[in-house]
């Protein structure tokens, strides 16, 4: 223990000292460092990853998240250049005075796209040490074909290689052999616990409030942490602060409103988003009486207040409140409701501060909760059942740029859990019923350096650490049960406020390595270290609502994964075709999976239906994509193969993950055919899940009609070996075109039509099995959920 | 207008709720054979002791009865407790026979047997290929009913009734069988000649009242055979475990064996400590 302690303490110093050397490593000329921000001179919106560099090309860096940019140029460098994809690039001189900019710039109409942005350069992909990370704009996402109309940002980034969704109603997706637990969904830096809506046919993130999305799926850099496989950035809009605007959008389903504006022009702005479903609006006058009652719905509103305080400081305000509710009432006794009903609720408070051109920092502090609640009454009473999860998260975060060929990141993050898995209370007739499972609190702390460093033109290293630790606090009380019985077996122990339950303490090396074999090409490779301290009680393959976060603690231990990715990074045509090759082996550890028929809803001893093992997914991506010019698009090709392995199921042995794709194909084609129209087409393919179906049967729960003498039976199924029979072949292709209708200043409308699975595939949502008494055999079905299914959306803008 | 609307309404719920399926091949390889033992005894009614007998067929095998085992032998011994051991006494062997097997083959039965409460049982099975089963049960104490009501939705005697039934659950740790059955026999031919079945614990609530509400298929005039037992925890855990085995299906499904209570097969041996009542739903 002692030994691993100081081991990891020279490591840390070892990293400092080479962070150290690094600086003073070479003689610098004379240099100037400049920084600032990036706007769209329209909107007044930051623009995330806008180019600036010098006239050579040779020094550039890209804005963050929130806009900024530092780079040092030498002082006799005459001006430099900003750009960003769709929009005129701006040359701006340096007038040796100014060492901050305030840099606007303006969106390019179609017939200039072309010229200009052959111009520009985008060489991102070879040149930055990021690897399996990939960012798409909201606009991107709104012109994606879709199901229902309803625009998707998780659906969208199922279409990108080593990302595989869970199937048409699931939102749920899986990155590189990891369960759609180990994903970490932040929407402006607060987690989405549940990120569905309509039980998981749509995700909770309105594509009108959405500025873009960036997803990274190894290569973790230091600063990103808490999930085992991938970090999903939802970033929304700050909202114009130029002038008032509001768009929407009307679909199948639901209405999409917002609103944005200036609150002082050019200093400050909001922007409110909302939707709901209206399908129970819709149905209800055709609903016969007797269930008239019932409906469902959904809605979500996004806030975001945005204040520029100075020229060094910035304010963000948001906040996410979504519910999706369900209404019941029985038509055969009426005084049988039932009333079902979740959702997040998220608020985001950020302050960017510029120490100096070199100094960059950004401080939230955070709230999240998700809340599940349902209500059930019958007359003679009723009971009312309550779970939650709440987070209060505090994370500040520096930016430091001490040389030209370093950025150096640190930052410290805390976040108090508190976690109440069920609360039962109620009345049946006379007796009163009140039931709670003890809620639980953790304490999670990270700690994390890492320094972006280009060593020379050919070598470029992004190295650092990360350092967690999860608390597991009272007051709690534990009982022990009985392994046999599942029964309390008397055993408790009571933990006072705060006194320790669990702790763990964990170190997370990250390093990844770029080398340029030319202008055009390079090699990759990355090593990343990660843990989780919180786990989805899931049994299930889909993410339900009903499903559970659960906490590490003396007997879940936390799960960890290693992930070793190499990649070949190859750009064409100026920049016009990026390429990647990656592969990738990632071991994980401590995985939990739920014994089968494990009794999850209301469970004291929830831990007793755990079983934990392990995990193991490696795999080759190809990617090709077009990011630039009329026709544009990617293709994306996965070979993988994913396992799980775990003593107490199928008797020890190895077995496929249900998730686990051998090969997996995204193709994405968008076409600007003119002014008026545009085109986008979509084609996947992915071997079939994996499933386990029952190898036998056998007759049970004997019985007799005395009457007659038949006998009766229930007819049993018993499963073999776990994941061993593949589902069939998953493969569909969507079409959408867009017609813009009117677009001026003051407004545009457009109309968005698509065709999902226009060749009508049944693709397999389950399988089932029903006796045939007349034939004396079981029949298989496959269940598939969506057709050719045409929808059309409205969008506009005013 | 009223076109628009209808156009609306048919397109809006098509879509949510339309999803098709088709019946598929699938090829199952063939798995090793199992047997499957189904024994029940109680201190209550002779028609709920029996032990059934059969073996696992394949997947796709065209049939869907009973793949039965005929011809075993086949012993329950009443044991007693004395301090913290169990024993069983060869003098209070009972055999079972399959008399019966030309009607229900692999049914083994004994009119003459009868549980007490509070005492253990041995199950041991011989087949005729010389293969064994054995498992072990105890009828506990059974429960009395407090009360029971039922009512009808006001002026509305066409809807279901609603059952609440109430008992006392006593401080130890209690598991519980329910099965309710439409008729005027006050017996029941085999616990799957049962309409409704449950199957649950005290963990929710112990050492008080124990109220019991259903809403069920009965209807005004019926007469309804409620049985309640109380059952072992090995027993519970067979029974909870074959509730969700025999209702597994759709798309989040999980596939869940049976936790068998015996050795040498698949299944359970249960006593039940069983009460019993009747009505018939009048105002």
């Amino acid at each position: 223990m002692f030994f691993k302690k100081a081991m990891k303490t020279k490591l840390l110093y070892l990293l400092l000292w080479v962070v150290l050397l690094a600086f003073t490593e070479q003689l610098q000329a004379q240099k100037i460092t400049l920084s600032g921000y990036v706007k769209d001179s329209a909107t007044g919106e930051t623009l995330i990853g806008a180019v600036v560099k010098n006239p050579e090309g040779n020094l550039g860096t890209v804005t963050n998240t929130y806009g900024f940019f530092s780079i040092s140029f030498p002082e006799n460098t005459p001006y430099f250049i900003c750009s960003y994809l769709g929009y005129k690039a701006q040359k701006i001189t340096l007038n040796g005075k100014s060492k901050t900019y305030q840099i606007s710039l303006i969106r390019q109409n179609l017939e200039e796209k072309e010229v200009v942005i052959n111009a520009e350069r985008l060489d991102k992909n070879v040149r930055s040490t990021e690897m399996s990370r990939i960012e798409l704009s909201g606009d991107k996402i709104k012109s994606l074909p879709v199901v229902f109309g309803e625009p998707d940002v998780l659906k969208a980034i199922t279409l990108l290689p080593g990302i595989k969704s869970g199937g048409e109603a699931s939102t749920g997706f899986y990155v590189r052999g990891g369960g759609p637990d180990q994903n970490l969904i932040l929407m402006d830096e607060a987690v989405v616990y549940n990120p569905s809506h309509l039980f998981g046919f749509l995700s909770v993130f309105n594509s009108d409030a959405v500025k873009n999305i960036d997803i990274i799926k190894g290569g973790m850099p230091a600063n990103y942490g808490g999930r085992l496989s991938s970090i999903l950035n939802v970033n929304m809009r700050d909202g114009n602060n130029q002038e008032f605007k509001s768009n929407g959008g009307v679909g199948l389903i639901s209405t999409r409103l917002s609103a944005e504006g200036p609150i002082s022009k050019g200093k400050s702005s909001f922007l409110v988003a909302a939707r709901r479903t209206y399908i129970d609006v819709l149905v209800k006058p055709f609903l016969p009486a007797d269930i008239k009652g019932n409906s469902y719905y959904f809605y979500d509103m996004n806030l975001k207040l945005n204040f520029i305080l100075g020229e060094k400081d910035r304010l963000f305000i948001s906040g996410y409140f979504g519910r999706d509710i369900l209404d019941y009432k029985s038509q055969l006794n009426r005084a049988v409701q039932f009333n079902f009903g979740w959702g997040n609720s998220t608020a985001t408070a950020r302050w960017n501060h510029v120490f100096n051109s070199k100094l960059f920092s950004n401080t939230s502090i955070i709230f999240n909760r998700y809340e599940l609640f349902n209500d059930f009454q019958f007359g003679a009473g009723g009971f009312m059942v309550r779970s939650s999860l709440r987070d209060w998260n505090f994370k500040s975060d520096f930016t430091w740029f001490p040389k030209d060929n370093h950025e150096v990141k640190f930052g410290i993050n805390y976040t108090y859990h508190t976690f109440q898995p069920g609360i039962l209370t109620g009345n049946i007739g006379s007796i009163q019923i009140g039931e709670t499972i003890n809620k639980q609190y953790a304490h999670e702390y990270a700690a994390y350096l890492l320094d972006d460093f280009k060593l020379n033109h050919r070598w470029a290293f992004n190295y650092g650490v990360r350092l967690v630790a999860f608390q597991l606090v009272g007051p709690y009380t534990k009982e022990d049960f009985d392994l046999d019985t599942q029964l309390p077996n008397g055993n408790k122990t009571n933990y006072s406020p705060g006194q320790t339950i669990a702790y763990y303490p964990r170190f997370e090396p990250r390093a990844s390595a770029n080398y340029l074999l030319n202008e055009e090409s390079s090699i990759k490779g990355s090593y990343t270290q990660t843990y989780q301290f919180l786990h989805l009680a899931t049994s299930s393959g889909a993410q339900f609502p009903v499903d559970l976060w659960v906490p590490s603690s003396s007997l879940v231990k936390p799960q960890m994964a290693r992930q070793f990715a190499l990649g070949y990074f190859r750009n064409f045509q100026k920049n016009a075709y990026e390429s990647s090759a990656e592969i990738y082996y990632k071991p994980m550890k401590n995985q939990i999976e739920f014994k089968p028929g494990a009794s999850l809803f209301f469970n004291q001893n929830l831990e007793s239906e755990m079983v934990f093992g392990e995990g193991l997914s490696y795999g080759l991506e190809l990617f090709l994509r077009k990011k630039t010019g009329k026709l544009n698009g990617w293709i994306g090709y996965t070979w993988s193969r994913t396992t799980r392995q775990f003593d107490a199921l199928n008797n020890g042995k190895p077995y496929f993950y249900r998730y686990d794709r051998t090969h997996d194909i995204s193709l994405l084609l968008s076409y600007q055919f003119n002014k008026k129209w545009a085109g986008n087409f979509v084609f996947v393919f992915g071997t079939g899940n994996a499933t386990t179906l029952p190898d036998s049967r056998y007759a049970y729960r004997f019985g007799v009609d005395p009457t007659t003498g038949e006998p009766k039976f229930v007819i049993v199924d018993k499963y073999g070996a776990v994941n061993s029979f593949r589902m069939p072949a998953y493969h569909r292709a969507d079409i959408s075109f867009t017609y813009m209708v009117k677009q001026t200043k003051k407004f545009e409308s457009s109309w968005n039509f698509s065709i999902y699975n226009i060749y009508n595939r049944a693709n397999p949502y389950f399988i089932y099995f029903l006796p045939d008494t007349e034939t004396q055999t079981v029949k298989a079905f496959m269940v598939y959920l969506f057709p050719i299914l045409p929808s059309v959306q409205w969008n506009f803008k005013f | 207008m009223k076109t628009t609307n209808l156009f609306f309404f048919f397109m809006c719920v098509g879509l949510v709720f339309y999803s098709c399926e088709k019946e598929i091949q699938i090829d199952v390889p063939p798995a090793k054979e199992e047997l499957v033992v189904e024994a029940s005894i109680n201190q209550l009614t002779p028609t709920l002791n029996y032990v059934l007998i059969s073996k696992t067929l394949d997947y796709f095998n065209p049939s869907l009865s009973v793949n039965a085992v005929s011809g075993a032998a086949v012993y329950i011994t009443e044991g007693n407790i004395v301090g913290n051991d169990t024993l069983f006494d060869s003098g209070n062997r009972t055999q079972f026979f399959d008399v019966l097997d030309t009607l229900i083959p692999g049914l083994y039965i004994n009119p003459f047997f009868t549980g007490n409460i509070e005492k253990p049982y041995l199950l041991e099975i011989e087949l005729t290929d010389g293969r064994k089963i054995t498992g072990k049960t105890f009828i506990p104490k059974p429960s009395t009913f407090d009360s029971i009501h039922y009512w009808f939705e006001k002026n509305n005697q066409d809807t279901n009734a609603f059952f609440y039934l109430q008992w006392m659950d006593g401080p130890e740790q209690n598991n519980y069988r329910m099965v309710l059955k439409k008729g005027f026999l006050p017996f029941l031919t085999g616990w799957g000649y049962g309409d409704r079945f449950y199957t649950f614990d005290d963990s929710q609530i112990n050492n008080k009242p124990r109220p019991f509400l259903m809403l069920n298929p009965f209807k005004y005039g019926d007469t309804v055979n409620i049985y309640l037992s109380q059952i072992g925890r090995s027993e519970y855990l067979f029974w909870d475990s074959f509730r969700s085995a025999a209702n597994n299906g759709g798309p989040f499904a999980t596939p869940v064996n049976v936790k068998s209570n015996v050795e040498g097969a698949i299944g359970s041996f249960t006593g039940y400590a069983l009460t019993q009542t009747q009505l018939i739903l009048r105002e």
